[in-house]
């Protein structure tokens, strides 16, 4: 997995929910980062939910599917990946059925 | 912005024995606020539960400027902040009717769940749809007193 996009998502925690005190270093790869660990609730989950789409276009609908994706940096790293490359092959493929 | 306004009177059992309104009895007429406003709208918590959801609180706070006393009339003002996310967050001003001062104002927020507990990411479409007549109420400009 990219270390580069682990690093991009956890400086996207700490602009998007003010962390001031908290550098990327900090931030566990495999870390909770609700409850225990970054201590994060719910109202960040929303920021980060309108953050993470406005940046890379993933959605995360509920917290069914939040507390998959939010349980780490790299769970969430792997989503973003996943869903990028889901989105990138509807694409390819709503172009294809234009031609 | 534009508040929407309701009053009420304060009633015996909300007086301390320092003969001012004991400071919980502000946050029970934030209530009154919103239900005076979401009332308006058909947005009430039975119709959010008809709609398959409910709205818990999950932050408040409340800054308490001057006291209120026995029988005062009070006005309570409310208004809701156009969703950036999936929350609803509600502003309000306590103020005493008879010079205008404000005696409190503060700030409620309430997340969505489904009626099975799970918390929305996104507000749905049709709650979207049931919201957005209250937000053009909202940003209409305020009546000139």
């Amino acid at each position: 997995m990219s270390d580069a996009l682990i690093l991009e998502l956890k400086k996207l925690i700490i602009e998007t929910l003010k962390l001031e005190e908290v550098t990327p270093e900090e931030i566990k790869d495999d870390g909770q980062l609700f409850g225990e660990g970054l201590g994060l609730d719910s109202i960040d989950a929303l920021e980060l939910v309108v953050a993470l789409e406005k940046i890379y276009g993933v959605v995360i609908p509920d917290s069914e599917v939040g507390e998959r994706v939010f349980r780490s940096v790299k769970t969430l790293a792997q989503f973003v990946r996943e869903q990028s490359k889901n989105s990138s092959q509807q694409s390819a493929i709503s172009k294809g059925n234009k031609k | 912005m534009k508040y929407d306004e309701t009053g009420l009177r304060v009633r015996f059992n909300e007086v301390d024995s320092w003969g001012i309104v004991w400071h919980g009895h502000f946050i029970s007429w934030f209530e009154v606020g919103r239900m005076a406003l979401l009332g308006k709208f058909h947005l009430l918590p039975k119709d959010f539960t008809q709609m398959g959801y409910i709205a818990p609180v999950v932050d408040l706070k409340c800054v308490f400027k001057e006291p209120a006393r026995l029988d005062e009339e009070i006005l309570v003002r409310t208004t809701v902040l156009k969703p950036t996310k999936a929350a609803l967050t509600f502003r309000f001003q306590v103020l005493r009717k008879s010079d205008g001062k404000l005696l409190a104002s503060g700030e409620e927020t309430q997340v969505l769940l489904t009626l099975d507990g799970r918390m929305l990411y996104i507000i749905p479409q049709n709650l979207r749809e049931r919201l957005q007549p209250l937000f053009d109420y909202l940003e209409e400009p305020d009546s000139p007193a």
